[in-house]
């Protein structure tokens, strides 16, 4: 299976990631031995043109991550047609024990990824720099999940055998199965619609209110609000936002929307679930960091970009998720 | 917002500048990007192309194995098979290869009976009497006979038989009757000389395609020395050997690539002195590092999206327009008398994301370095200079 | 900018400053050494010392193109010494008016983009730029060639598309390296008027040149003597009065 052409973009994109990350990690190393803020040695001079090394290589592997993380799905979905009983990527995943967790690492990543250079971007706007032990650390902390990243792919890519027979969505997300997504399918629509417009007033309100106001609390609050949506969203899409969009009362399925004949509207579905997630997170996320007033402005002024992006994010999500359920012929409720 | 456009402005200029240069490289990229474009396109449109004659073909086909090879099967299998519900209708084929050691080419000889599905696609009429034919597009190409002409043929026992040609295949997805030649069902058997009451193998219609491998797994059941192949099973079969093959070539063609990356490596490390110097220059008069950084990466994403869309329309023209003579040798598998490419036009999306990521992104890596180097220089180097 | 002509308050503080390249190995070089001084608000100081005396250092040090290995330099009472790459790039961009003893133009680029590339990152509308550049060509007679190529410029030309280039972000202080070297004594003079002029304005006029049209002119209030990297003359006549 390693030779189909969609894989082996896939491993070498991640190998060129893990090779990226084992240059910064050399030079993170060195960081963390030899910096001294003070000096105005020709090594400290090194160092500090080294972090822009850092800076690049890492905005390149997280655009790359992103990039990877939807062309794994993307060729989920192509190579279901080799497994007996997989109609969507959901078979695919299937296929292997490590599918999902592949499928978990790599967005972990990205999460992971994004916090570290929004934290750069923290350090770096300010004049001391305060945050650079804390950063490199992190960085050396990033390389054996990107390791773990391939290894897993690579696992799960060369475990794959065609023919295999799988269960896909029709089974996995059935409302007659047991375990967590069964329930989850299973809640009555009309419950889990409720939780889900709680959810998104909640964040929405803790956004627009973050936007006006400086109070720390609000920061915290939006931050388990937006670790909120991102779980019940994803698990709306499964039990009622997906019949929606498919249009059919019975067909839950979280992938299938990344198809063509769904003109691809699951790609600015997600991408717009993980702005509105992320970008609502980083604001509670790197608080515990400030300490010093210099990271205290630099945040004030890197917020309000934040929360913006995250507005947006959760506009494209809501735009992109609900739309046909406002205006698509299917009525889910008074049945 | 306005700064980025500007460093856009001043990336285009800069790669202006340097014109010679920049579209060497990305001449050689695009050549780089042409090459693996055309792999998956021609991959691509093979699979599409089988998977078109596939879904025509019956559901099930059952051969006869005994001692682990393939034999003749009995005819009156058919009807155990017919038995069976939700069995449409059986029907044994006679078929077998051929070769022709003057022309070189192997050619697959079928009889009448067993080919019903791709009547409509003739040109010409069916043969109707012992020494008419109806030949695929690459045989008449190959030995020349038009409709009105004789095909000669030596049988088993170097025997020459002639047969009238009476038409021609021009199927739209030709992979399936290239290389076919139909004779009426008797005569075939007696060029094959093969006994009456035996076939080569039967074709079974399926009404639900949901029964077909309980049919299958009943008939192998019944009929315990049958082989039944599920239309299913040939699918995968033809996916994974495409990607297979495809994914073969890539692995050939990325070592191309690494060496077009070797070169890119080796131009962009070697920062002309002119271009040293107006980074230096841009940085004493108060461009930061990350905008040169900024500046760099957007020359890499312009040459590699030029090169990109170049090597694209090059790779649609190599395989579309010229019908991929270059990869022609490599693709020939199964067949001497490989079809000729009237192939489905086509590029999916998939493609074009497989194909961005194995070349943009290494390219962009591979750029960080020498954009990183270029853009550490000391601005004081300039005032010492 | 330099309106308060009579502040005390020094622009620029340099406290003990060294300067060493290839610190630790073998080719160091030991550029500057301890060097203390003070730049007040409208002066015109010129730097003179043989080549190698350290001139070029203490400029960029000032001109805040480089840190100092040791010792402080303050920029109106902020301690630029050790502050981020990023920092100081906007702190060029913003407070100083380069002009260097090559030009250093662009080369196959415009005169107008001459003057507005290095702007880039300020991120102003294109046709403030745009406007300003003209405005700047104009004064110095070069209306007419702002679409002409740098090379095809004579060296006078070329000085002073350089000067324009310094004044395109209206800077405080400017700082000039050897601007005469490539101009005859008639065309040096001419330079030296518009550096004058530019101070009338207010801005600050750091030079460092060892031309005798130069550190002898009248026009000049000041002059600091540089040997081996150490002061060696400064000639502080009551901070730029």
């Amino acid at each position: 299976m390693i030779l189909h052409p969609g894989i082996l973009a896939l491993l070498s994109g991640s190998a060129l990631i893990l090779l990226m990350l084992l240059v910064a990690g050399g030079v993170a190393l060195r960081i963390l031995r030899h910096w001294n803020a003070d000096s105005g040695s020709t090594t400290q001079l090194q160092l500090e043109r080294q972090t822009w090394l850092v800076t690049t290589l890492l905005k390149y592997a997280f655009g790359f991550q992103i990039i990877t993380l939807f062309l794994f799905l993307f060729t989920l979905d192509e190579i279901h047609p080799l497994f007996v009983g997989a109609m969507c990527a959901t078979g695919s995943l299937n296929a292997n024990l490590v599918g999902w967790l592949v499928l978990l690492v790599k967005i972990g990543l990205v999460f992971a990824a994004a916090f570290w250079l929004a934290v750069n971007t923290l350090d770096q706007g300010t004049e001391d720099t305060p945050l650079v032990r804390f950063k490199y650390v992190t960085l050396l902390l990033l390389i054996p999940l990107v390791a773990l990243d391939l290894w897993l792919q690579w696992e799960y890519f060369s475990g794959l055998r065609p023919q295999m027979i799988t269960s896909c969505c029709g089974s996995l997300f059935s409302a007659e199965g047991e375990g967590v997504i069964s329930t989850l399918t299973g809640l009555p629509v009309e419950q889990g619609m409720s939780l889900f417009f709680a959810v998104v007033l909640l964040y929405a309100g803790l956004l627009l209110a973050s936007l006006r106001r400086r109070a720390v609390l609000l920061r915290h609050g939006l931050f388990v609000a937006s670790v909120l949506l991102f779980f019940v969203s994803l698990a709306a899409l499964v039990s009622f936002l997906s019949l929606y969009i498919y249009q059919m009362p019975s067909h839950q399925c979280p992938f299938d929307m990344l198809q063509g004949h769904y003109y691809y509207i699951g790609y600015p579905i997600y991408l717009g679930l993980f702005m509105a997630t992320l970008f609502a997170m980083l604001p509670g996320l790197c608080r515990p960091l400030v300490k010093t007033a210099s990271l205290e402005r630099q945040l004030e002024s890197c917020e309000p970009v934040w929360l913006r992006l995250a507005l947006f994010g959760l506009i494209l999500f809501l735009v992109t998720s609900c739309w046909q359920m406002v205006f698509g012929p299917l009525i889910l409720l008074g049945y | 917002m306005i700064f980025n456009f500007k460093l856009l402005e001043y990336s285009l200029s800069s790669l202006w500048r340097r014109k010679e240069k920049n579209i060497a490289l990305m001449i050689v990229y695009a050549l780089v990007i042409a090459t693996l474009g055309s792999v998956l396109l021609l991959t691509h449109a093979l699979k599409t192309e089988a998977l078109m004659t596939l879904s025509a073909a019956p559901e099930i086909v059952v051969q006869r194995t005994q001692g682990g090879r393939h034999e003749l099967i009995p005819v009156h299998y058919a009807e155990t098979i017919a038995g069976f519900p939700g069995v449409g209708k059986v029907t044994p084929r006679v078929w077998g290869y051929y070769y022709d050691s003057l022309v070189k080419a192997n050619l697959t000889l079928i009889g009448l009976g067993g080919y019903h599905e791709q009547l409509e696609l003739l040109e010409g009429r069916l043969p109707q009497a012992a020494d008419e034919c109806v030949i695929g597009a690459g045989v008449a190409d190959a030995f020349g006979p038009q409709i009105g002409n004789l095909l000669v043929l030596e049988d088993s026992s170097k025997r020459r038989s002639e047969f009238y040609v009476t038409g021609i295949f021009r199927s739209r997805s030709n992979l399936l009757t290239n290389d076919l030649v139909v004779l009426q069902e008797d005569a075939l058997r007696d060029f094959f000389a093969m006994p009456d009451g035996l076939a080569t193998d039967l074709t079974v219609q399926v009404y639900n395609s949901r029964e077909i491998s309980t049919i299958a797994k009943k008939i192998a059941y019944f009929l315990p020395d049958s082989r039944p192949i599920t239309r299913e099973e040939l699918l995968h079969t033809y996916d994974s050997l495409f990607n297979w093959r495809s994914g073969m070539m890539l692995a050939v063609f990325v070592s191309a690539l690494m060496a077009f990356l070797i070169l890119a490596w080796d131009r962009a490390t070697g920062i002309s002195a002119e271009e040293k110097r107006e980074i230096g220059i841009l940085k004493a008069l108060g461009w930061e590092t990350s905008h040169i950084l900024g500046a760099k990466l957007r020359e890499a994403l312009l040459i590699s999206l030029s090169a990109f869309i170049a090597g694209l329309l090059l790779a649609w023209f190599h395989v579309f327009v010229l019908g991929a003579p270059l990869l022609m040798p490599l693709l020939k598998g199964w067949s001497v008398l490989f079809p000729t490419f009237d192939l489905t036009r086509g590029v999916n999306l998939y493609q074009l994301a497989v194909l961005g990521c194995v070349t943009i992104l290494p390219y962009l890596a591979c750029t960080v370095i020498p954009a990183w180097k270029a853009a550490g220089s000391d601005p004081d180097d300039v005032m010492r200079g | 900018m330099g309106a308060d002509m009579d502040n005390h308050e020094p622009l620029i503080r340099i406290e003990e400053v060294s300067k060493i390249y290839h610190q630790g190995k073998p080719d160091e070089v030991r550029a500057l050494q301890d060097i203390s001084l003070e730049f007040f608000p409208g002066e015109v100081v010129v730097l003179t010392g043989p080549s190698g005396s350290g001139k070029s250092t203490l400029l960029a040090l000032i001109g805040c193109m480089a840190r100092p290995t040791q010792g402080t330099i303050y920029l109106q009472e902020r301690r630029v010494s050790r502050l981020p790459e990023s920092f100081l790039a906007r702190i060029r961009r913003e407070t100083y008016g380069f002009v260097f003893q090559q030009y250093h133009l662009l080369r196959d680029v415009s005169v107008l983009d001459n003057l507005m590339f290095p702007l880039y990152p300020a991120a102003l509308p294109y046709k403030t730029m745009r406007e300003r550049a003209l405005l700047l060509l104009n004064k110095f007679d070069l209306s007419d060639r702002h679409k002409t190529n740098v090379r095809q410029l004579s060296g006078g030309e070329q000085q002073r598309v350089a000067l324009a280039r310094a004044l395109m972000a209206d800077p405080p202080i400017i700082i000039a390296d050897e601007p005469t070297a490539h101009l005859d004594a008639e065309l040096s003079l001419e330079l030296l008027k518009i550096l004058t002029e530019l101070n009338a304005e207010g801005r600050t006029i750091i030079i460092a040149s060892h031309d005798p049209v130069v550190y002898q002119s009248p026009l000049i209030n000041r002059r600091i003597g540089l040997r081996h990297g150490k002061l060696v003359d400064d000639n502080n006549a009551g901070a730029g009065q």
